[in-house]
């Protein structure tokens, strides 16, 4: 593509995000006016009724970020919506109420909602935490906090709750403007953050966590934000639900609220912004028409239609509902390129070297037990730039568990691995990758439901913080990722979701994105696996190239010993945990060592011996 | 202090009997079915009829346990089946399922507290204390059930076929094990065991639509710190419901009844496999 | 002419869109021993499960004693008597010795009939019913597993790398007890392996596996069969 071309297409892929984000502000002008202007056309009760329905929308957007994107299915959002909730009436109850009274209210129900779902996020993303977890924990927490409620006596009021007190002077349709424009604003910044770079990060993260982590991202971290600001967001609503409503009682914070979000979610569609809104609003409304006539059986309509979606729409039905007048109006997306980065190269960057100009990974004494299992010991072993080790081994050897033991500090029973020098102790993966670590796993570890261009915005997330709103025109990578995306086409495929890629480019995919991290040291198991034979020729070549042109020390895990004998520039042979053998390709091919593990036991050293 | 020993021993006998159900569907299918609490109300509401009808108490046992058991194979075929390889969603399924169960006996027998014939009545004298012989009674059941349990888990075909299925399921089915067919009849079990809990808990208290959903909770927790063991359930229930009872006791009743959730969310922080071996 | 007791017609499978085997004919007459040798990667296990039917037949068919059984599940290939001895976690650890061998017959009933038969094969099974299987040795594990897959009296058997890892000893008798079973009961043996020799003491006939592709066969006793193999296994 010649640079005009590309200055041409920079400028379409820019123009292209910002035109949708235009699109999105336009519409949400169009919500505003609508909310503007509703209190006068819909009876007091409707209005009354949908300022609740609002606020409650408002919270179950939060909800589908945290579960219909980020894939962390909570129950507990009610809890904060009590938290702000209460901190508003036990304000108004106790206190006077004046402005500051008011502010102060405000912004401490806050600050405690956002204190308690950090402690949540510490005890639920904590290292080795299992990911069921944060369900668990925030099924605990409205339990436990609807019985601090009860336990407070006059204070809280109990089982009743506190009503009546002193509250906001204003009318029915401030409120309604005040819950309606929060939930407008809140949707389309929701609905431009998913959409933006940084976005699509959520979505990875529910689809391929580890893979996150090996490309650096600090995915508990963000799993805590996301927490904390949805805590934020809902402890607001629930502040304002309680100056609205005047009541407040121990159910707002209950477990069957913070279940009945996440079904209003759910029936609405998780992961559209739009279908959980839609749905909140359309099931609260008619729960209040009908919970004078049919209350009973509206709950079941909506249990049944729960357990229908859930099994047979897992989508919800908005997108049910959405999808023809989609497919009637709208163009297929990114049929023409639109949308799509260009490719630059990065500017190189100096390579990390250790102070003493020592060898790029060095293990000292690493073993690895299983309870009594011994899976590696007494493993000694260095490389240096620009070396490409191969470990061969029969099945059980431990070649993988060496290669995870120095992309995770958790990983080792003992002994030291350094990395340019430095000791990677007990760091996690992502804490490993920022001292040069790049790993690719045996299986393409990909995410399958993004596109080519997105995955490799992600690997390049540590060097380049996502836009949280729009989509970069360009994406810069480092000359050794650019050249395996030449080499094997994946240039020209930017825009295909990578669940429509072969095999042999997920692979190549896969490496692209460890070698947009620029390691120095790169870990690669198995990497031709399932590969044709072009495909591997190919895949061998870069490998090789990687080593002598770009000074990467690679060690590579590989059965095949016709491959290994083309590119590497060193063998180590692993057999029952421990290295037996360590030399150049010669000397391990020839050796009679390896003709035993790999053949037949004792009957191969007595023919390699006669 | 024999009073509060009877209180644990029978406290623990109580939440083994509620939570075995819920575990034996863990154990085959790695799966939280959240209808528990469901099948328990149904169980309650089976004792219910049995009252009202004025039959023997005793009935309500069998009659709970057989209605438990044809709904939770009704369940396994249409609702549990599709969603084997979507566990977070079997969770909300079966959620949305005690949703439906929960509204249909409020439409049935009306939301009110209803009140159910206990088949023994009056208190008996242990360890000089004049101690409910229900409560009593209620040990002697999760000891037998528990004997049950294992002898058909240990002593029978199909309980070999089930351990064979929780340990390696694939390998289970290399050797000819219909696992489908033992997933169905492990979830009709627990669900008709479910039942049968609900009718054995409710002389304790009372029935209401949503009787089940304070103990699923506890259920799920205690579930999870015991893993696939029922001797690790065994252990569970004696430490947090004896925890929960010094707790009420000594602290307070609101403490008392977060007892089971915290220790067990704590437990399971610390501790990923709980109470279970492995 | 009868049925072959397995017959692959140019069978490719694998996991997903990665296809692991290419093209794969082989058939096996009832009473016949065949070897599948290969290096690590190159498709073995996955012709096992293939056969198995726990992976599903991206192209071709695979037929049991003439019939197409492509689609069926583990459970059905088990219950028409093909016994399958997976590489890894082949038994239950936790389980006993007796439970491992009952959980190879359909009925329990059966059990002592079979117990009789493995343990002329095996002496040490039947005095040691009630260990937990994962406290036997290596050795002794494999020796079970054998049992296990001779309980029910199989038509098939398909064993994945059971000679990896173990002292010639043990190799020797695994080796005569399946030849003594062939003998017995005509049953077809699979082998995956990579130990030539063991290969040699027990099969008929081999074919090399490379790449998902059978790249050599022929009869193992024929002249120049050991040597293209080993440098086939080795290099």
């Amino acid at each position: 593509m010649s640079e005009a071309a590309a200055g041409g297409a920079a400028v379409a892929a820019r123009s292209g995000s910002t035109r949708e984000i235009k699109r999105v502000l336009r519409l949400a002008l169009v919500g505003l006016a609508a909310v503007a202007a509703a209190p006068y056309l819909l009876d007091t009760y409707t209005v009354n009724i949908l300022i609740r329905s609002l606020l409650y929308a408002c919270v179950a957007l939060t909800v589908d970020i945290l579960w219909g994107y980020t894939g962390i299915l909570t129950f507990g959002q009610s809890a904060f919506f009590g938290i702000g909730a209460y901190a508003c009436g036990l304000a108004f109850s106790h206190l006077d109420l004046t402005p500051t009274v008011a502010i102060l209210a405000f912004l401490g129900g806050l600050a405690v909602a956002a204190a308690v779902a950090a402690l949540v996020g510490w005890l639920a993303f904590g290292y080795g935490v299992s990911p069921i977890y944060v369900s668990v924990v925030t099924l605990v927490l409205p339990i436990v906090v609807t019985q601090i409620l009860f336990s407070g006596g006059t204070f809280t009021g109990s089982s009743s709750g506190l009503s009546g007190f002193d509250t906001f002077d204003l009318s029915i349709e401030a409120w309604f403007w005040i819950a309606g424009s929060a939930l407008v604003i809140l949707t389309a910044a929701a609905w431009i953050f998913v959409h933006s770079d940084a976005g699509r990060l959520l979505v990875a993260i529910r689809e391929n966590e580890q893979r996150c982590e090996y490309l650096g991202i600090d995915t508990a971290l963000l799993k805590t934000l996301l927490l904390v600001a949805a805590a934020i967001i809902t402890a607001a609503a629930g502040y304002a639900y309680a100056g609205f409503t005047d009541v407040i009682a121990p159910e707002l914070a209950g477990f069957v609220f913070g279940t009945e979000l996440v079904i209003w979610v759910a029936l609405g569609g998780r992961g559209t912004l739009i279908g959980p809104v839609a749905g909140t609003i359309v099931i609260d409304l008619v729960s209040a028409y009908l919970s004078g006539s049919l209350p009973f059986v509206w709950k079941l309509v909506i249990g049944l239609a729960f357990v229908v979606v859930i099994v047979a729409l897992p989508q919800g039905l908005v997108p049910v509902v959405g999808g023809a007048w989609r497919r009637l109006r709208r163009r297929p997306a990114s049929a023409n390129g639109d949308g799509l980065p260009i490719l630059q190269a990065a500017p190189p960057r100096p390579r990390l070297v250790g102070a003493d100009g020592g060898p790029a990974v060095a293990l000292h004494g690493l073993s690895r037990r299983y309870g009594s299992l011994r899976v590696l010991e007494g493993i000694d072993l260095a490389a240096g730039a620009g070396e490409l080790v191969s470990l061969v081994g029969p099945n059980g050897a431990g070649k993988t568990t060496l290669i995870r033991c120095i992309a995770d500090g958790h990983e080792r029973s003992g002994g030291r691995v350094l990395v340019q020098g430095t000791d990677i102790g007990r760091r996690a993966p992502q804490r490993c990758v920022g001292f040069g670590i790049g790993r690719k796993f045996q299986t393409a570890n990909v995410f399958e439901t993004l596109t080519v261009a997105e995955c490799l915005r992600l690997a390049r997330a540590r060097r380049e913080r996502p836009s949280p709103w729009r989509r970069e025109a360009s994406l810069a990578l480092p000359q050794a990722a650019l050249q395996v995306m030449a080499a094997t086409g994946l240039d020209r495929q930017l825009g295909t979701a990578v669940k429509h890629l072969s095999h042999g480019m997920k692979q190549a995919l896969e490496l692209a994105m460890v070698l947009a991290l620029e390691p120095s040291v790169l870990l690669l198991d198995e990497p031709t696996a399932g590969l044709t034979k072009a495909e591997r020729s190919l895949i061998g070549g870069i490998l090789s190239g990687l080593a002598r042109d770009h000074g990467l020390c690679i060690l590579l895990v590989e059965h095949d010993l016709d491959f290994v004998r083309e590119i590497s520039s060193r063998i180590v042979v692993l057999h029952q945990g421990r290295i037996v053998l360590d030399g150049t390709v010669a000397e391990v091919i020839g050796s009679a060592l390896v003709r035993t593990i790999y053949a037949g036991e004792e009957h191969a050293i007595a023919g390699a011996a006669g | 202090m024999s009073a509060q020993f009877l209180d644990i021993v029978t406290t623990a006998a109580i939440f083994y009997v509620v939570a075995a159900g819920l575990l034996i569907i863990f154990g085959v299918m790695k799966i939280i079915n959240f209808a528990h609490g469901g099948f328990l109300t149904i169980g309650g509401y089976a004792a219910l009829i049995v009252t009202q009808l004025g039959l023997d108490p005793w009935l309500a046992l069998p009659f709970a346990a057989l209605v438990g058991l044809v709904i939770g194979a009704l369940v396994e075929r249409f609702v549990v089946r599709p969603l084997y390889a979507r566990p977070l969603d079997a969770i909300l399924a079966t959620w949305g399922l005690g949703i439906i169960i929960g509204q249909l006996i409020t439409i049935g027998f009306g939301r009110e507290v209803q009140f159910v014939q206990s088949p023994v009545q009056g208190a008996a004298l242990v360890l000089g204390e004049s101690y409910s012989q229900y409560r009593l009674l209620l040990v002697l059941g999760a000891l037998l059930l528990a004997a049950l349990l294992a002898a058909v888990l240990h002593g029978t075909r199909l309980g070999l076929m089930t351990r064979a299925v929780i340990m390696n399921e694939s390998l289970a089915r290399g050797l000819g094990i219909n696992s489908g067919l033992v997933r169905f009849a492990t979830f009709s079990l627990g669900s008709a065991l479910a039942s049968l809990a609900g009718a054995l808990i409710t002389p304790l208290s009372s029935v209401d639509p949503n009787m089940g959903v304070p103990w699923l909770v506890n259920a799920f927790m205690l579930v999870l710190v015991s893993g696939a063991s029922l001797v690790s359930l065994g252990v569970a229930t004696l430490v947090l419901g004896g925890a929960q009872v010094l707790i009420s006791a000594y602290g307070s009743p609101i403490l008392g009844s977060l007892t089971i959730v915290v220790l067990a969310a704590v437990i399971l922080r610390i501790r990923p496999q709980g109470f279970a071996r492995e | 002419m009868t049925a072959a007791a397995l017959e692959l017609d140019r069978v490719s499978s694998g996991y997903g869109e990665a296809l692991v085997i290419r093209e794969v004919a082989l058939s096996l007459a009832p009473g016949e021993i065949f070897a599948l040798l290969g290096k690590n990667g190159m498709g073995k296990s996955t012709l096992l499960k293939t056969v198995m039917g726990y992976l599903p037949l991206a192209a071709g068919a695979v037929r049991l004693f003439g019939e197409a059984v492509a689609g069926l599940p583990p459970y059905r290939l088990a219950r028409r008597g093909v016994a399958y001895s997976p590489q890894e976690q082949a038994l239950f650890q936790d389980l006993s010795v007796g439970d491992n061998l009952r959980l190879g017959l359909a009925d329990s009933a059966l059990f002592a009939a079979g117990l009789e038969r493995v343990g002329a094969f095996f002496p040490f099974l039947p005095e040691r019913l009630r260990q937990r299987a994962g406290t036997l040795s290596g050795g002794e594990q494999k020796m079970l597993l054998v049992a296990r897959a001779l309980m029910a009296r199989p038509r098939l058997l398909l064993i994945d790398e059971i000679s990896e890892g173990l002292q010639p000893s043990i190799v020797q008798k695994l080796a005569e007890v399946l030849r003594a079973e062939r003998a017995a009961s005509q049953a077809a043996i699979l082998l995956v392996e990579q130990n030539v020799h063991f290969a040699r003491a027990v099969a008929d006939r081999y074919a090399v596996l490379k790449r998902g592709e059978i790249v050599d066969s022929g009869r193992l006793d024929d002249a120049g069969a050991e040597s293209r193999i080993v440098r086939e296994l080795s290099v």
